[in-house]
């Protein structure tokens, strides 16, 4: 379990991390997503005592990480891949690391089986591939045994095979009550393995929710209509309580009436159709507008303004989180 | 593959509870560390080198028979070379050696991003730092003090041809055999405290070599020019210069530079104030290393 309050980190005048409060439950792998510079590792290295927060607090199972008596049994980190000294091997490394906390070295055997370092061991690090760097950031997150993981872009670097692998240990580890925090700048790889998701921009939280609901919201439906009697047909569908945003003249984003509402309605008031296609938006798309730009995120959906901009269609049932 | 990586995870669950964080522990961590580098083999295997190759070179020297009673005023070799002085005297290189270890101790920590991961084990910090001392401390002492011994046999044949055989019963000669170690140990902490204030290698490195050879050679011109008792107690003082008084012969003479050394400090009070120096430079450098990012 992981938790932060008003969490805040400075740079001079430049705010990383912008006041953030979340709560990581445990029994599940909840993703951290955002994209590059929203203050993801920041966040990160503020959990694990690297950085000093300017201002609120986090503490991991119940405590601030430095108060534990077994750190590394509490909480096991990969921050960015290479916290490695290049000239040492990956078996001394991890020997050096167990040896802090009196782990045996059969349980760094066991890391190096477990992530399949066995051939590149006893080799120094300065010539790992970022692969091989990520798969001994794992096992070093993993030599503790902890309650709680926390991985910054595990799956950077990694080829189909390893990123699945983490996939599954990420979801193995979160079902035996582990707590696993993961970051990420993609959506669709949070989107399949995490449970519930905190995307943050900017410093700030921009959406904190199961993944369930995030993809509900941006799954949602939008339907694609070309006419040449735009005007007209989106009078009546904004009657109809349907929301209508506009790029273009003749062009209609409608949500809210599903594909043959509109060609009904459509010929029973004798408006001319040139398309109309439905459009499912994706999860990457919702994330996109999410953290186009955390200012300009708007709260209040079902706005109207044809020939105006474009609705995020997956505002609404994610608004929760951004305070302040 | 997948299938059983993850299986694998299963057996661990209820070991890990023997696990602690002890400062024993640290301690071995840290020992390790410093000894899965080829840095360290090589600046420890060079301090060696050095040193007993420049003793030899010494003893070589007075057995050269026209150097054997030289110097005008009637002085022999033995009186500004003393046997314990040319058994010691390769330190004033290895130190070199041995600075650029401590140095290394930390910043190879700095730069690599390996630190994170130190500070993720040991997340109260202090107890790494303590223990990359110690280790280090100690490392560096066996290690002078091997040297030493290493060149006492080496030489012992040249100097006993001179009459000059090593007389390990005077308390002078045990304090400067001793001394070389303990000196040299000692500008290792400093170096590893320099090294955890600037956290950059070359930076560093250069600051250590500036201060153990660079500015005393600059002080001790500028004092034998002008005679300027400021310039003179700066240089008394400084923390190479003090330090090395614990190796400094019964007579007044500095074995560095053979000048005479009136008022100089008493060995031990010198080497309390390059022990000053390394105190303060390792308690700031603390009191940094615990409040600054990593």
């Amino acid at each position: 379990m992981i938790e932060a309050r008003g969490l805040t980190k400075r740079y001079g005048p430049k705010t990383a991390v912008d006041g953030i409060s979340f709560t990581v439950q445990p029994g599940q792998v909840t993703g951290f997503l955002g994209p590059n510079g929203a203050g993801k590792s920041t966040t990160m290295r503020m959990i694990m005592g690297l950085d000093r927060p300017t201002a609120g607090s986090v503490t991991v199972n119940g405590q601030p990480y430095a108060a534990h008596r077994s750190p590394l049994t509490e909480v096991g980190a990969l921050l960015d891949a290479k916290a490695v000294h290049t000239g040492r091997s990956a078996y001394n490394h991890l020997l050096a690391m167990a040896a802090t906390h009196n782990i045996p070295k059969t349980r760094v055997q066991e890391v190096i089986e477990m992530t399949g370092l066995q051939s590149v061991a006893k080799k120094r690090v300065g010539g790992f591939s970022l692969g091989m760097g990520q798969r001994l950031g794992i096992a070093s997150a993993l030599l503790g045994d902890p309650k709680t993981l926390i991985l910054d872009e595990p799956v950077n670097g990694l080829d189909p095979e390893g990123v699945l692998w983490v996939r599954n240990l990420a979801r193995y580890l979160a079902s035996e009550g582990r707590t696993v925090f993961l970051s990420s700048h993609l959506m669709s790889e949070v989107a399949l393995t995490a449970d519930h998701i905190i995307v943050i921009g900017k410093g700030r939280i921009i959406a904190n929710a199961p993944v369930k609901d995030i993809v509900d919201g941006g799954a949602q439906h939008t339907v694609r209509v070309r006419t040449p009697q735009a005007t007209q047909l989106a009078e009546l569908l904004t009657r109809d309580g349907a929301t209508v945003t506009s790029d273009e003249p003749s062009l209609l984003q409608i949500t809210g009436v599903e594909a043959p509402g509109i060609g009904e309605l459509a010929a029973a008031s004798g408006i001319v159709l040139h398309e109309l296609t439905p459009v499912t938006s994706t999860l990457e798309e919702a994330y996109m507008l999410l953290t186009a730009d955390s200012v300009e995120y708007q709260t209040e959906s079902a706005t109207q303004h044809v020939g105006h901009g474009v609705d995020s269609p997956a505002d609404a049932p994610i608004s929760e989180g951004a305070k302040r | 593959m997948t299938a059983a990586t993850v299986s694998a995870a299963r057996p661990t669950a209820q070991r890990a509870s023997s696990a602690r964080l002890t400062f024993g522990g640290v301690l071995k961590s840290e020992w390790i560390k410093l000894w899965t580098l080829r840095s360290t083999v090589w600046t420890l295997a060079i301090t060696v080198v050095v040193m007993v190759g420049i003793a030899l070179m010494f003893a070589a020297i007075i057995n050269i028979p026209d150097v054997e009673t030289s110097g005008a005023d009637g002085a022999s070799m033995s009186d500004f070379f003393p046997s314990a002085t040319i058994v010691t005297i390769g330190y004033s290189v290895g130190q070199l050696a041995i600075a650029v270890l401590g140095v290394l101790a930390i910043t190879g920590e700095y730069s690599t991003g390996m630190i994170r991961s130190t500070f993720s084990a040991v997340p109260r910090r202090l107890p790494a730092f303590f223990a990359k001392l110690a280790v280090l401390f100690v490392t560096s002492f066996v290690v002078t003090l091997l040297g030493v011994g290493l060149s006492a046999l080496v030489t012992a044949p040249l100097l006993s041809n001179q009459g000059m055989a090593l007389d390990l019963g005077s308390s002078d000669n045990v304090r400067i055999l001793v001394g070389a170690a303990l000196y040299v140990a000692t500008i290792s902490a400093l170096s590893l405290g320099i090294g955890a204030l600037l956290r950059s290698t070359a930076g560093a490195i250069f600051t250590v070599v500036g201060l153990l050879m660079v500015v005393p050679q600059i002080l001790s011109i500028v004092a034998m020019a002008t005679g300027n008792k400021v310039v003179e107690n700066i240089y008394k003082f400084l923390p190479g210069v003090a330090g090395e008084r614990l190796l400094a012969t019964g007579g007044s003479i500095d074995p560095m530079t053979g000048a005479s050394a009136s008022g100089a400090l008493e060995p031990w009070v010198g080497y309390g104030v390059l022990v000053g120096w390394t105190v303060l430079v390792l308690v700031v450098a603390a009191v940094l290393l615990k409040r600054r990012d990593a």
